[in-house]
Formats: structure tokens, C-alpha cells, sequence
């Protein structure tokens, strides 16, 4: 049987809605990775404990130096995503001609990763443009 | 517990359901701004307490929204009341990207005049990606009541971009 509600469910699923802003995307950035001055009260925490167990233990291993903690993070994948691009509706210019705007919008990712701790730090930039194709009228 | 996702990136994952995510959220609150901080409060209550748990996330996610959502509006209400009529003039952002097709545009602006319970309905099916079963947990209805508003959603749709088209 033919759902007949099947065209306009594909249709709706077609539209695009508007993405969140950009300030929410900053800042789940910011919830997502742990901020620097928690890790720092850690890794000071972790150092106290270190030094007295070496001095307990006298382990070289527990006495690890500081600098071992720091993140190395490497260059893993940059990408960019297919372009995409929307044709809208014809304007017309101050000088009575027609143009039809093209918006194009792609993505730029690259992602760095401390393969010590697997840690990733991705930095995510949306692009757009925007351009007017003259029309020519007849 | 193990976490079931531990492989997975979360940023990654919100780039590419942010969009249809604060939609579900823009339906269930006042503003664009609204809508915008329940995805985010909403988001990162999840990746906080739940994004350990096994199962698709998603559904996950839109359960959390409703209810970052209904704390809003409650929190917001005596002041809610108060903007409400000017919020509706003034608010003038579509739900939506342009269009160029006519037809998907008379869509996107029918869309938000639906009545609120078939409303709810359609953008949980279509971008929500919920079954009815799982609608109907979210809205406390039966299967096929969220069914039922999802054909008369349909019908009002069609009258809608009909009468569109004859403007």
C-alpha cells in the first residue's frame, strides 16, 4: 500500500533548519574539553602525591618530571567538506537589473591528538560566501 | 560502568545534529535565544550524566531537551507572559534555511502555524527520527495518538501550502 503521506514526509525532511549559533558552539567547546585550570589543580595534586611516594618508595618512575605531563598533541586530519551550495530567489539591483544570489557554505576541520593520553583537540570552522549572478532579461 | 560511546566524538556528533536539534528545541520554546540555550543546556546536561549509556543516543538528546525546555519556560513564565505578545510580533527568524524550490518554502512557513500538539509530532517523527512508540513516551501520549495528530498534521500541512499556492 502507498502511504500517501510518504511525498510530503520526504519533502519536510528536505528542509534545512537553522543551525545553532555560534555561541553555542563555543561554548559546548568549552564544557567538552576539561578547562586547563582543573587539569592544573590535578597534575599539582598528582605531583604532591608523586613526591612524597618517591620519597617514600624512592622509585624513579613515581618522580616522573612534570614536563612528561604536558599534552604533545599531533597533527592527525584536516578536511574540508563538499561544498554546498543554494541557488535563491532573483533580486533586483539599485540599477533596475536582475542578479540571483548563490550562497556556498563548506567546512574546515582539523583535529590534533596527544597519542599519549588519546586526547583530541578539533578545531571547527564553517565558511560562507555569498555572490550575485547578473540575469540577463529579455 | 563502561562507557558504550567511548569512541565516540561528541563535537564531532553535535556539528552534524546541532540543526535539526534546536529546531526541536524552537518548538518548545519562546525565542531563537531560547532556543539556542536549551540545545546547549541541554546538550551538555547529556554528554555530563548520560552519554555513557548504551542505545542510540538521540533519543537520549530529545529527551533532554524537553525537559531543559520545560524548566525554561517555567522559570520564565511570569516574565514569559509579559514578552509573549511582543515576542511573537517581533520575532521574525524562520525556522528555517532559504529556499529556492516554492514549494519547500510554502512548507517551511506552514510548518510553524500547525497547531502545537500536531506540531510537536511532526518535528519529532521527521527530525527528531522518533518512531510514534517512542513520541508517545515523550509527549506521555499513546502510539496511536501521536499517529492520529501526525495524519491530521499531514492534512492541515496540505491545506496550508495549497492555500499558499492560490495567494
Amino acid at each position: 500500500m502507498i502511504d500517501p503521506d510518504h511525498d510530503l514526509e520526504s519533502a519536510l525532511a528536505g528542509l534545512r533548519p537553522r543551525p545553532p549559533g555560534p555561541a553555542v558552539t563555543a561554548a559546548l567547546a568549552r564544557e567538552l574539553d576539561p578547562p586547563v585550570s582543573r587539569r592544573g589543580v590535578i597534575l599539582a595534586w598528582t605531583a604532591g602525591v608523586t613526591s612524597v611516594a618517591a620519597a617514600l618508595a624512592a622509585g624513579l618512575f613515581l618522580a616522573r618530571p612534570a614536563a612528561d605531563e604536558a599534552p604533545a598533541y599531533q597533527l592527525v586530519r584536516a578536511e574540508q567538506s563538499p561544498a554546498r551550495i543554494e541557488v535563491l530567489r532573483p533580486v533586483r539591483l539599485e540599477d533596475g537589473s536582475f542578479a540571483r544570489p548563490v550562497r556556498v557554505r563548506w567546512d574546515n576541520t582539523t583535529q590534533w591528538e596527544d597519542p599519549r593520553t588519546r586526547t583530541r583537540f578539533i578545531n571547527y570552522r564553517p565558511n560562507e560566501q555569498t555572490t550575485l549572478l547578473p540575469l540577463e532579461t529579455y | 560502568m563502561p562507557d558504550a560511546h567511548a569512541d565516540q566524538d561528541w563535537r564531532a556528533w553535535f556539528a552534524e545534529h546541532g540543526a535539526r536539534l534546536r529546531l526541536i528545541a524552537r518548538q518548545w520554546t519562546r525565542s531563537e535565544a531560547d532556543a539556542d540555550d536549551v540545545v546547549q543546556e541541554a546538550f551538555v546536561r547529556f554528554w555530563k550524566h548520560q552519554r555513557h549509556l548504551p542505545g542510540d543516543p538521540n533519543a537520549l538528546v530529545v529527551t533532554s531537551i524537553r525537559r531543559a525546555a520545560l524548566d525554561l519556560l517555567r522559570r520564565t513564565d511570569r516574565r514569559g507572559v509579559r514578552e509573549k505578545a511582543v515576542a511573537a510580533e517581533t520575532e521574525t527568524v524562520a525556522w528555517f534555511e532559504p529556499e529556492a524550490d516554492p514549494r519547500l518554502q510554502a512548507l517551511a512557513q506552514s510548518l510553524p502555524l500547525l497547531p502545537a500538539e500536531q506540531r510537536e509530532v511532526v518535528i519529532l517523527k521527521v527530525w527528531g527520527a522518533l518512531t510514534f512508540e517512542q513520541i508517545g513516551e515523550q509527549l506521555q501520549l499513546s502510539p496511536n495518538t501521536a499517529a492520529s495528530r501526525w495524519r491530521y498534521a499531514m492534512e492541515a500541512l496540505r491545506k496550508l501550502i495549497t492555500a499558499r499556492a492560490h495567494d
